[in-house]
């Protein structure tokens, strides 16, 4: 019997696939974070969120 | 000239009307009796939250590495107490990790003896109290329970304590009080159930706990929905206890802190851990459903750019305030008053410039 996987572990395997997206995005953020606004980093965040939808479709 | 207005013409809406007759009937206002209590937490989504944990006694138990650790630290300080109690109450048991801790051996070992005896022989009862029945029972089965005279107490509010005056000859609390709403009534009653001349020892999160968390979640929020929601909860300062113990009566007070920075692979197993700790968010307004799946993913590459660790890893600061407050009583140690100095603490220290 397979073990179940819980969705956040789901989650968080496919997000650990897109470390380069992620640092990517995180480093726009963080650049300067005193003046964050709503869509500040929208095409890396795009960018991150595509690369997650692939991996998470993979079995 | 008064504007000429077409108001007084047009039909008067009822809702207006209402209002006018509750006005008329409503008289003084006065403030209603007691102290008006601020609440901050959802006690009964708490309440389902470390009920759930509990039910999965395996992750529970995994993750009670923080209050385990904890519980240890705070036991220790019964050392300094050179006394022997009849009664203890441990108030916010969680899973009876007090008592587990007290069982272990003496930490502080005494070189001229080669065994030490296990802190709890020198309490002859103690009381565990919690309101969640899941979590206090969770190991009734474990070898521990029989090393220690103990007995769990299911509380049905833990802000309304339902002991006798004078009934405890200590009270401990290890890491349930930054759940409590009213916490200046909490201490007021955990004064009241301490007999005279008796300690109240607590350790509860506060001030920076858990900043990376809060800072990477508000940055996400802002940049993926353009505002910011409560996740992590506000947490009493150490700043504040002092003046809350003094307030509640409590004498000789001793408050200070303790960083734990505990290192997680990513910030997903970090908030399994708390979820799994019965530590989730249980703020009042805190939005429903959870976090969502953009700013999860968004909080991840801020927490590790923001926070992160050179070897990858994800550090989380726990800080514990520890508090120790007496009860007053009669024959107690008090503080001289001010000014009664007779010898200048310069002349002992050497009195030297300050660098």
């Amino acid at each position: 019997m397979p073990t179940r996987i819980s969705p956040i572990e789901k989650f968080a395997k496919a997000a650990a696939k897109c470390s380069v997206e992620s640092s990517a995005y995180g480093k726009c953020i963080v650049v300067d974070y005193n003046s964050v606004h709503k869509d500040k980093c929208l095409t890396e965040f795009l960018r991150l969120k595509n690369c997650y939808l692939a991996a998470a479709k993979k079995p | 000239m008064k504007p000429t207005t077409l108001r007084s013409f047009l039909p008067r809406p009822a809702i207006n009307q209402r209002i006018c007759i509750s006005r008329v009937s409503r008289g003084y206002a006065v403030q209603a009796p007691g102290n008006p209590t601020l609440q901050v937490f959802n006690r009964n989504t708490k309440y389902l939250q470390k009920e759930r944990a509990a039910s999965n006694v395996e992750r529970s138990r995994q993750a009670d590495y923080l209050k385990d650790e904890v519980a240890m630290r705070l036991s220790e300080r019964l050392l300094d107490i050179n006394r022997h109690f009849n009664h203890v109450l441990d108030l916010g048991a969680n899973s009876c990790n007090i008592a587990r801790a007290l069982t272990l051996p003496d930490p502080d070992i005494d070189p001229s003896k080669t065994t030490s005896p296990p802190l709890s022989t020198r309490i002859s009862h103690l009381t565990a109290a919690d309101s969640s029945r899941t979590l206090l029972y969770r190991d009734v089965d474990l070898p521990f329970n029989q090393e220690i005279n103990l007995t769990r107490q299911v509380l049905d509010d833990e802000e309304r304590l339902p002991f006798e005056a004078e009934t405890f000859d200590a009270v401990l609390s290890s890491l349930s009080m930054h759940w409590i709403n009213d916490l200046p009534s909490q201490l007021a009653q955990i004064n009241h159930v301490l007999k005279p001349d008796s300690p109240f020892i607590a350790a509860m999160f506060g001030g920076d706990t858990l900043y990376e968390l809060r800072t990477s979640l508000q940055l996400s929020d802002q940049e993926r929905r353009g505002g910011v929601a409560t996740h992590v909860s506000p947490l009493a300062d150490v700043r504040d206890m002092g003046g809350l113990l003094q307030k509640a009566g409590f004498k000789m007070l001793t408050v200070d802190v303790d960083d734990i920075i505990v290192d997680f692979p990513d910030t997903f197993s970090l908030m399994r851990d708390l979820q799994a700790m019965g530590e989730s968010n249980a703020v009042l307004g805190r939005e429903p459903g959870g976090i969502q799946k953009d700013v999860l993913l968004a909080n991840e590459g801020i927490y590790r750019e923001l926070h992160g660790n050179e070897d990858g890893t994800l550090p989380a600061t726990f800080r514990m305030i520890y508090m120790i407050g007496w009860k007053e009583g009669p024959n107690q140690a008090k503080p001289l008053p001010r000014g009664s100095g007779q010898i200048n603490i310069k002349d002992i220290l050497g009195g030297g410039e300050v660098k």
